[in-house]
């Protein structure tokens, strides 16, 4: 195993409140929701346990330093806030109509997948077939039919939680939650109504040592 | 492409600009010395950063210099001492890439655009063909794009992920060849610079699109926003708004696809730099082009 300093970009040095923030920050990013769909996952699972266990080791290494005073890196208990296993959208939901194409999907085989989602007839198109189609669109990076897809699997069937949590996640993507600009969003710290009172408040402060008093009632 | 792959300058450290103004110095200095002084005009932002991912990848560090600049005496340039094939890649890139731009420009335009195109022509197609003799599959990705686009364009129903698709397919190509793979190789970093390379040039082409959506309009020329989201002549200020909002959602769902892959990679150098140009350089340019009140060009750095 390489240096788990390394992997968690910190020097050795760092205090274990700095530690638990690069970790932190880490785990954010390769959080699985950012990857649900993606063709890498399974990469980026990969980075989530090497800092998983890296931070494991690194604060193992560090009670058994305060305790005994030596460092080594061995033995590591998971004790970390987030888990790896993480598949994308549940698949395998039971009666499904297409699970062969599920399957095909978990298998990483979109190819196949997509040529029997193309050969089901118009008719036979239900709500599971626009979700399918939308997941394999996605995967492919044809990212604006897939929008269009998932939304229709949503309008036929408004119950359905698999096809609400995909369309949520790429809503969120389109107004930049993900990364992207939001027009709406003003990115500069604005002064929020909390600002404002606590402003207030100040000022009436500083009056009252002053003599005056800006806000009679306190 | 087109320039707009480019970092946030006000967030750059001195020492990061001054790395980057060092790469791109020196692709400028390869471009002329590869490729003949009239390759130099083909210098641009986007090869900049395609240089800057070619280097971090390598775990031999360059190391700067400083130096003249050939084209202003007096202004002091600093340059690369290292890491001439990378280098010469991005320029390849640079000068193929300029070449399919003024074919399609003399497909495109009218007369004076025609004649323009005419006359740059020839000079582009001695640098092209030089390069492509250097990289035999980077050109081969590179032509056919414009075959696949004009096919994609010529289609019954031009969506916008069927139009965006020839560019993806290009850089996807590109950028794998960055870690000297084959196209068709799957370890784990290829893997990520193909994706990697397919949003980056998704986004590099919607840009382009969303960026000359009212142009578009006015000389009748192909969009596939405007094509998608109805826009004529007639089109108020209000529905060209809703145009553009709803183009920067398309932005941002392939931003947020190329941040994810981004990501994962590991890089020697210059990650602060390329992160900054990958969070904050792209979401900046779609914020200057598509919500700037009054149209300015945007400066350069």
């Amino acid at each position: 195993m390489s240096d788990p300093y390394k992997i968690l970009g910190v020097s050795p040095s760092a205090t274990d409140e700095e530690l638990k923030t690069a970790y932190r920050e880490l785990a954010k990013k390769y959080h699985p929701d950012n990857y649900s769909g993606s063709p890498i996952a399974d990469l980026a699972g990969e980075k989530m346990k090497e800092i998983n266990e890296a931070y494991d080791a690194v604060v193992a290494d560090r009670k058994r330093q305060k305790s005994q005073g030596g460092a080594t890196y061995t033995g590591s208990t998971s004790d970390s806030g987030y888990g790896t296993g993480y598949a994308g959208y549940g698949y395998g939901s039971t009666n499904s109509s297409f699970s062969d194409v599920r399957n095909l999907i978990m298998t990483g085989r979109i190819a196949d997948a997509e040529q029997i989602l193309n050969g089901v007839p118009v008719d036979g198109r239900n709500a599971e077939w626009y979700f399918l189609k939308g997941t394999v669109l996605y995967k492919r990076g044809w990212l604006e039919e897939a929008y269009n897809s998932f939304s229709r699997a949503c309008q036929m069937d408004p119950g359905n939680a698999e096809y609400r949590a995909a369309m949520n996640q790429v809503t969120n993507q389109r107004n930049g939650a993900y990364g992207g600009y939001n027009p709406n969003i003003p990115r500069t710290n604005g002064c929020s109504s909390c600002d404002v009172c606590s402003s207030l408040l100040c000022a009436d402060c500083c009056c009252e040592c002053m003599g005056g008093d800006l806000i009679p009632c306190c | 492409m087109f320039g707009y792959v480019r970092p946030q300058k006000s967030e750059l450290l001195v020492r990061e600009y001054e790395q980057y103004k060092g790469i791109y110095c020196t692709l400028c200095r390869q471009l002329g010395t590869s490729y003949g002084i009239a390759s130099r005009l083909t210098l641009s932002y986007d090869c900049t950063f395609y240089a800057m991912l070619l280097f971090s990848l390598n775990p031999q560090c360059p190391g700067f210099q400083s130096g003249r600049c050939v084209v202003n005496p007096f202004k002091k340039c600093t340059y690369c001492n290292a890491g001439e094939k990378e280098l010469i890649a991005a320029a390849a890139l640079s000068v193929m890439m300029t070449y399919q731009k003024i074919r399609d420009d003399i497909d495109d335009s009218h007369f004076l655009g025609k004649l323009r195109g005419y006359v740059l022509l020839p000079l582009a197609a001695h640098a092209r063909k030089k390069a492509a003799r250097d990289f035999p599959q980077m050109d081969r990705a590179v032509s056919a794009l414009m075959i696949q686009q004009r096919k994609a364009e010529q289609s019954e129903n031009p969506g916008i992920d069927l139009c965006a698709e020839p560019t993806a397919k290009m850089l996807e190509q590109v950028f794998a060849m960055a870690v000297g793979v084959q196209p068709d190789e799957e370890s784990a970093n290829a893997r990520v610079l193909r994706q990697i390379g397919y949003y980056l040039g998704r986004w590099v082409y919607l840009m382009d699109a969303a960026d000359d959506m009212e142009k578009d309009i006015k000389t009748k020329s192909f969009n596939p926003f405007v094509i998608q989201y109805h826009l004529t002549a007639v089109s108020t200020q209000e529905e060209l708004g809703n145009a553009r909002e709803r183009a920067n959602q398309v932005l941002n769902l392939t931003l947020s696809q190329l941040t994810a892959a981004f990501n994962i990679l590991d890089f020697q150098h210059f990650s602060p730099i390329l992160e900054n140009v990958i969070h904050k350089g792209l979401p900046e340019m779609q914020k200057e082009i598509l919500f700037k009140k009054e149209k300015t060009n945007v400066r350069s750095l």
